[in-house]
């Protein structure tokens, strides 16, 4: 036998792609070459798996084998072949049956010694595994728990090339993995809201933006609290379900930033990028494109802190993502598109020194600096802020109160119920939350009472509302009610949405 | 003893072990446009083209290590020659070094199986 065939799995995008290993091992001059568009790392993989051949105890032959990684268009990255090449030489050469093989999947990394290593994107290819006939898939143990996640699968997780060698002759059967206990949600006690004294306008926005979903910015001077508050907003958010949560931990698992031995994420991701990021950092780029900042805040918050300071190029690549929720990133290799359904949460200071429009401090900006700095932040950005409010200083007696400010737990039971409701309302069109409605969904989910219809006509006239600023009024009104428990949306949701979009970015810009 | 009388003597000492060692040599030196192979032998059906390096003193590093890149290049292409001529299209070829060093009037042989581990 001097021919086998072996599956193995690679990343395409955020989805796995089923790879055909295929050796062939003939006379001439000994060697091992790779066809199929392996990039670097797999090319690579020549050398770790002769070594690792070799000192697992078995025999690389001394052939000219040839390698063919099927369907050859698609490049393949990583070096989660180095298992099913390594079985593929070793059948070709008689070593296993081929026949052994059969229908597994053989995913991961082989050190020179033998050992198996986790990769990442195990579970993308899991799910794809598990969506096609096949019987089981073999990975290391660092990454069992991610393959189980994808459910419906035998996983088998061998330590070494020997032991997995030993399970297909049959000679020292494996058992299969069993799912670990749920990583326990980290106890969020140091990011309470409790801690934040005051600033009762702010958590209540950030309470209706968690609600529905909806984009925020933050607008005060230095040392007021904004990024105290934007990083508790995560524990007034509802619980991830599980389809987000497999989402997200597909993306996760794409990245590399999943912990080894994980299975599914279950905390609604956080990401607040350096102002030095660049564009393609933030939606995601490269020339094997690669999720950025935008994706790996699916389902969770994005924090830009000191907004004005992001390269105006960076926030405008922004807009796409914060209108559609996904990323499309075309490259010579690949067109992909990456989910990027996140809420944006933005701070930022009023001018350049910080203290413009604060009571207690002169500001020292020229009202040309404070333009300058302003500008910054262009239109189109701005109007898909539905929720922009002020955090001023604070009194003494706020600060140094005794009233106990109320804890998370109990402005997350009211996002929960809210959001239930939304669910209820959106499910059948595949949505989640209010921010996500498109203009056909607002009208036929916001019915308003003849009170609050009146006031949207007058505000629209004497705001100059855009379409799009109509919409997102609507859809932050459609969250107050579902807060307050109302079917239809009442004059006072409206206007409180109304101040809510405008009275901050009036005053300002 | 000077530098061709050293690597004459160590073809004959490294064609005597691989006889002893149950090989047939098909060839010394054999030579083609594109370089020379020092010994070409059957090791049962398959090939092996064989570089001998002898040294009278492992002072200036292995004799294996003398054989760099580009020279394995040159055998590997004088081999294919040697195949063609030969029609030997359906064997196994495989590339050895041997290792000879001369020292207290004795030759110590060192065979490298698949040397060039391609």
């Amino acid at each position: 036998m001097s021919f086998a065939q072996v599956y193995g799995a690679a990343t395409l995008g955020i989805n796995g792609a089923l790879v055909t290993v295929e050796v062939d091992i003939a006379n001439g001059l000994p060697g091992l070459d790779i066809v199929g568009l392996p990039d670097a790392a797999v090319k690579e993989s020549k050398e770790r798996v002769r070594a690792a051949i070799k000192n697992a105890g078995f025999e690389f032959p001394v052939r000219r084998v040839t390698v063919n990684l099927a369907p050859a268009d698609m490049r393949k990255d990583g070096s989660g072949l180095d298992l099913p090449i390594a079985l593929g030489v070793l059948a070709a050469s008689g070593q296993v049956g081929p026949a052994a093989c059969g229908r597994g999947v053989f995913v991961g990394e082989l050190s020179l010694e033998g050992r198996l290593r986790g990769i990442a994107g195990i579970l993308p290819m899991a799910m794809d595994i598990a969506a096609r006939d096949m019987e089981a898939v073999f990975v290391a143990p660092d990454n069992a728990q991610e393959a189980l996640a994808a459910g419906r699968l035998t996983v088998y997780a061998p330590a070494t090339l020997a032991a997995t060698v030993a399970h297909l002759r049959g000679e020292a059967p494996l058992a299969p993995a069993v799912r670990g206990p749920l990583p326990t949600p980290p106890v969020a006690a140091d990011d309470d809201m409790a801690e934040v004294q005051g600033q009762v306008v702010a958590k209540r926005a950030l309470e209706i933006a968690a609600a529905g979903g909806h984009n925020v910015l933050m607008v005060g001077p230095p040392g007021t609290g904004k990024t105290m508050l934007a990083r508790r907003l995560p524990s007034i958010l509802p619980p991830l379900t599980d389809a987000e949560g497999l989402e997200v931990t597909r993306i996760y698992s794409i990245a590399g930033l999943l912990r080894a031995g994980s299975g599914l994420v279950t905390a609604r991701p956080f990401r607040n990028p350096h102002h030095t990021v660049s564009d393609a950092g933030m939606v995601g780029g490269g020339r094997v494109p690669r999720p950025g900042e935008a994706t790996l805040s699916h389902h969770g918050v994005l924090f830009l802190d000191e907004l004005p300071e992001f390269p105006r190029q960076v926030l405008e690549v922004l807009r796409q993502p914060m209108e559609d929720g996904a990323v499309t990133i075309s490259r010579v290799n690949a067109s992909l598109s990456y989910p990027a359904k996140f809420m944006l949460v933005a701070a930022m200071n009023p001018c350049p020194c910080g203290y413009w429009g604060d009571a207690s401090r002169q500001c020292g900006c020229s009202p040309g600096d404070i333009r300058r700095y302003l500008k910054k932040i262009s239109g189109p950005l701005l109007d898909r802020i539905d929720i922009c409010i002020a955090v001023p200083r604070l009194e003494y007696k706020e600060i140094a109160g005794e009233a106990a400010a109320e804890p998370s737990a109990a402005i997350r039971a009211r996002v929960t119920a809210a959001r239930a409701e939304q669910q209820k309302r959106l499910g059948r069109y595949g949505l989640g939350a209010n921010a996500q409605m498109g203009h056909h969904h607002v009208k036929a989910t916001c019915p308003l009472t003849d009170e609050a219809r009146d006031l949207l006509q007058q505000a629209f006239q004497r705001l100059n509302l855009s379409a799009r600023g109509y919409d997102r009024v609507l859809k932050v009104a459609r969250t107050i009610a579902d807060l307050a428990g109302e079917e239809s949306i009442g004059a006072q949701a409206v206007a409180e949405a109304i101040h809510l979009r405008n009275s901050v970015k009036e005053s300002m810009f | 003893m000077d530098r061709k009388r050293t690597g004459d003597a160590g073809e004959q000492a490294a064609a005597a072990h691989l006889r002893a060692a149950g090989y047939a040599v098909l060839a010394v030196k054999y030579r083609a446009r594109t370089g020379e192979v020092d010994i070409v032998a059957a090791d049962g059906d398959t090939l092996a083209f064989v570089e001998v390096k002898a040294r009278r003193s492992g002072d200036y590093g292995t004799p294996a290590e003398a054989v760099t890149r580009r020279k394995q290049g040159r055998i590997m292409a004088t081999a294919l020659c040697y195949v063609k001529q030969h029609g030997l299209y359906d064997k196994p070829l495989r590339f050895d070094v041997v290792e000879v060093l001369f020292a207290d009037g004795k030759a110590k042989i060192n065979h490298i199986i698949n040397a060039f581990g391609r």
